[in-house]
């Protein structure tokens, strides 16, 4: 059994890194006292996966994480067990059981859904930009990758966009393994259009999703 | 703004961010308008060094346990933050609160180490405090603890109170205290006059030095009228078992130096090394008991989810019962994936036991400290082990599965000679054959040998406060004579540093108040982080003591003669001058002196009601 975990990552703790947060979550999950799944081998580690890992500086209400129980356990003692084992700035916002069949969450993963504030003086200027942005259908983009760069267009890679107020935006991302884009990468666009410096972005993921049923966007905890 | 965004703002361009972030699991959160008394502890090091400190741990979790008092973190920002943190005038603030450290009631200071005596006017600077205690008018009164408490006088211009000996208790009677003066309303003097009667608390401010023409001390005495106690008597538990100690632990994000749970199995040394600080100041020895310490072990583990316990003290071998101890915590934790750690071990007691039930859990490295490389220098140390201890322990351990060893020595011992610095490429060379015979199959492959020589330090209230420390060049030129010793053995690696720390720490551990002043000088040139040794600046701090006027060879280099008055003399560090003075006489004769659970050895505790049972 396993029981998927949906936690948020509150403003305080948004320095710490996707490395640190899995030590973390390798002690809090002995704090739980749940009948935790173990590896085999030779440095055995509770069984354990993220959704999607959570850059450096961002806050979130969306993480996933899958932890794989030993024996089976009740839903609502599961959530008390795992709320109880983390502090308040992780907060435990769902909890889903499913058997061991289920794919894992990282696999399903495909867009993410941000609401990005900017910064200082240039924020309506480069919120003025996203009419037509959306209306190009290429948008060339630098983007740094492992074996250096490369000029990808960006436009597919934004399925929505739209702004909420003179300084936020809330926009849907591409986010599988050879096709994704960073919000900080969008606003650095969307600053170049505007021909200002990009302002300082705070990123907050509202959502993970993945394919449905029809092949539509659905809510990473519901599939 | 408020000051906690504009923090947030700086770590988005700072290394190690988690360090000022705060949060963690178990830290602890209490509403300041309900609470007396606020408390701020200064670790002066990073956030990574100060969390892996056993004795903070022990004191927030003291303080918090009131209802009255809330105890808050501070570290050092490296010098990354503290630079950005002038320039966009943010104060240095507590990681639970974000207050800055200006507003609270009592500032605790532990002074660890003397290289961090810098970080601590670094510290005070940041916060927007003067100094010096003297100009202080406000903000809060500055506590220094800790094993260089008991030479405080370098820092005298510049702290409040000194607290000496255990801190558990008399950290409580000086928030007490602080309630007290504070709803007596009474001018801030007064707080320290007070503050001079709680036991084990020294208050520099109320004590005149006079100096002799020679420049040494004549005498430390306190102010007329001022009713300081004469001598100073360190605070001291007599009960382990019934002291307080955290039921839970901050457990941090990122990884810091000892990321486990510490367990005090005792405090406190029977051995009598005579180059070792801790083994005198820290007496008697004080065990908790096996019953106290699972109880405590099982809280720790269910509140921590850490998945190690080291078993901690100054020689964790000599736990009365440690093979009961070790076997009964594998038994009942061993299942619960958590493994059982014991550092500092000794060569001379009886391992093999012990590292088999530590081995069914994990392997960790072997560790052994013979501290200097023949049997008369070990002599003269009272290091009591022979070199057939270590051929024994490291035997074992190779048939055990172990490869790696470290050895750990010291350079420029009282009395030594370039025969006795041989005398470790010799011992090294014979924990190299150990290993080859033991049989191929039945030892681990990859035999390393990593030897370390630190450069000594003589420290305050230890039988070698008399001695000085080896000079420069002499050091350097053993250094060389050992690397070329060593570097005939294969898989024998060699560690050593230059010895111009250990020079500026030796200045400190034996100084007195114008040392002190030094000291700002040199901070004042940029010196900070000196224990850090890409910050340490030797250049600045000679030119510090140059432009003070300063000889560092007269506290460092100079012999002292056994007549004269010490900086230190008038804090009662438990065992007595007389005792240290014996020791040191011995020491010169190459003499042992035995382990005092076999028999008193007359160090003084015994004057310290209750503290001692020895016969």
């Amino acid at each position: 059994m396993r029981a998927l975990i949906r936690f948020g990552k509150q403003p305080r703790l948004r320095f710490i890194s996707h490395l640190d947060l899995q030590r973390f979550f390798q002690r809090a999950v002995n704090r739980t006292g749940l009948p935790i799944a173990w590896s085999q081998g030779f440095n055995p580690h509770p069984v354990m996966s993220f959704g999607s890992a959570l850059a450096l500086g961002w806050t979130s209400e969306y993480e996933v994480i899958d932890i794989k129980l030993s024996a089976p356990m009740g839903r609502k003692r599961t959530e008390d067990a795992v709320r109880a084992a983390l502090p308040e700035d992780l907060p435990v916002l769902e909890v889903r059981m499913v058997d061991d069949r289920h794919a894992a969450p990282m696999s399903l993963v495909r867009m993410s859904d941000y609401v990005v504030r900017l910064e200082g003086e240039n924020a309506p200027a480069v919120i003025g930009q996203i009419p037509a942005f959306l209306e190009r259908e290429v948008v060339e983009a630098i983007k740094k990758t492992k074996s250096g760069e490369k000029t990808i267009n960006a436009r597919p890679l934004v399925l929505s966009l739209e702004a909420l107020d003179a300084d936020r935006f809330r926009t849907r991302l591409m986010l599988t393994e050879s096709q994704s884009i960073k919000p900080e990468l969008l606003v650095g666009l969307l600053s170049d259009m505007a021909g200002v410096e990009a302002p300082m972005a705070r990123v907050h993921r509202t959502m993970l999703l993945g394919l449905g049923a029809e092949g539509s966007p659905a809510p990473l905890m519901t599939l | 703004m408020s000051l906690s965004e504009r923090i947030e703002n700086l770590m988005m361009s700072v290394q190690k961010p988690v360090r000022y972030m705060g949060g963690e699991f178990n830290a602890v959160m209490k509403d300041p308008d309900r609470v007396d008394v606020r408390y701020a502890f200064l670790f002066p090091d990073t956030y990574e060094v100060g969390m892996s400190h056993l004795g903070m741990k022990i004191l927030y979790h003291a303080i918090n346990a009131r209802d009255d008092a809330w105890c808050e973190r501070v570290f050092s920002p490296w010098v990354d933050m503290a630079d950005l943190m002038r320039r966009d005038g943010i104060p240095l603030f507590s990681l639970e609160s974000r207050t800055p450290v200006k507003e609270f009631d009592l500032l605790g200071i532990t002074l660890q180490y003397e290289m961090s005596f810098t970080n601590i006017l670094e510290a005070l600077d940041l916060a927007g405090i003067p100094l010096r205690s003297a100009d202080r008018t406000e903000g809060p009164f500055i506590i220094c603890g800790g094993p260089c408490a008991f030479n405080p006088e370098p820092l005298a211009p510049f702290v409040d109170l000194v607290a000496l000996g255990d801190g558990e208790e008399e950290t409580l009677q000086t928030i007490d205290l602080y309630k007290q003066w504070k709803a007596a309303c009474l001018p801030r003097e007064e707080y320290l006059r007070m503050a001079a009667q709680i036991p084990g608390i020294y208050v520099p401010s109320l004590y005149d030095v006079v100096y002799n023409d020679d420049g040494t001390v004549e005498s430390v005495k306190p102010k007329p009228g001022s009713g300081a106690p004469e001598v100073v008597r360190k605070a001291f538990l007599k009960d382990l078992d019934t002291a307080t100690y955290p039921e839970k632990l901050i457990v941090p994000y990122g990884e810091i130096i000892h990321n486990r749970i510490m367990l005090e199995i005792f405090r406190g040394c029977t051995r009598g090394c005579r180059f070792c600080q801790a083994g005198m100041i820290y007496r008697p020895i004080r065990e908790r008991s096996i019953d106290r310490l699972m109880k405590m072990a099982d809280s720790l583990i269910s509140s921590t989810g850490y998945d190690e316990v080291s078993l901690m003290s100054l020689s964790s071998g000599d736990y009365s019962c440690l093979p009961e101890l070790a076997h009964r915590m594998v038994e009942r934790f061993g299942t619960r994936r958590v493994r059982i750690s014991l550092p500092s071990q000794r060569i001379d007691t009886v391992l093999t036991d012990t590292l088999k039930e530590t081995q069914k859990v994990k392997k960790t490295a072997l560790t052994l400290a013979p501290e200097a490389g023949t049997q008369r220098l070990r002599d003269v140390i009272n290091k009591g082990v022979t070199e057939d201890d270590l051929i024994r322990s490291v035997t074992d351990a190779f048939e055990q599965g172990w490869s790696a060893v470290k050895l750990y020595f010291m350079l420029g011992l009282p009395t030594e000679t370039d025969e006795d610095v041989l005398g470790i490429a010799d011992l090294a060379e014979k924990v190299r054959k150990c290993y080859f015979s033991v049989p191929k199959e039945r030892r681990a492959p990859g035999l390393r040998i990593t030897v370390s020589a630190s450069v000594f330090v003589p420290k305050n209230d230890t039988p070698f406060q008399w001695a000085p420390q080896l000079d420069y060049d002499t050091v350097v030129r053993r250094q060389q004579l050992l690397r070329q010793a060593l570097s005939r053995l294969k898989g024998v690696d060699f560690k050593y540093h230059a010895p111009d720390l250990s020079y500026i720490e030796a200045v400190f551990a034996r100084g007195d108040r114008r040392v002190g002043e030094a000291m700002e000088r040199a901070w004042r040139m940029g010196c900070r982080f000196d224990g850090w040794s890409d910050q340490f600046r030797y250049d600045l701090w000679l030119k510090a003591f140059e432009e003070e006027g300063i000889d560092p060879n007269f506290y460092a280099l100079r012999p002292r003669p056994t007549d004269e008055v010490f900086p230190w003399d008038h804090l009662d560090c438990g065992v007595t001058k007389g005792y240290l003075l014996r020791e040191w006489e011995k020491a010169q004769r190459a003499e042992c002196t035995h382990d005092c659970r076999r028999g008193c050895t007359g160090c003084g505790m015994k004057r310290y009601p209750g503290a001692c049972e020895n016969r």
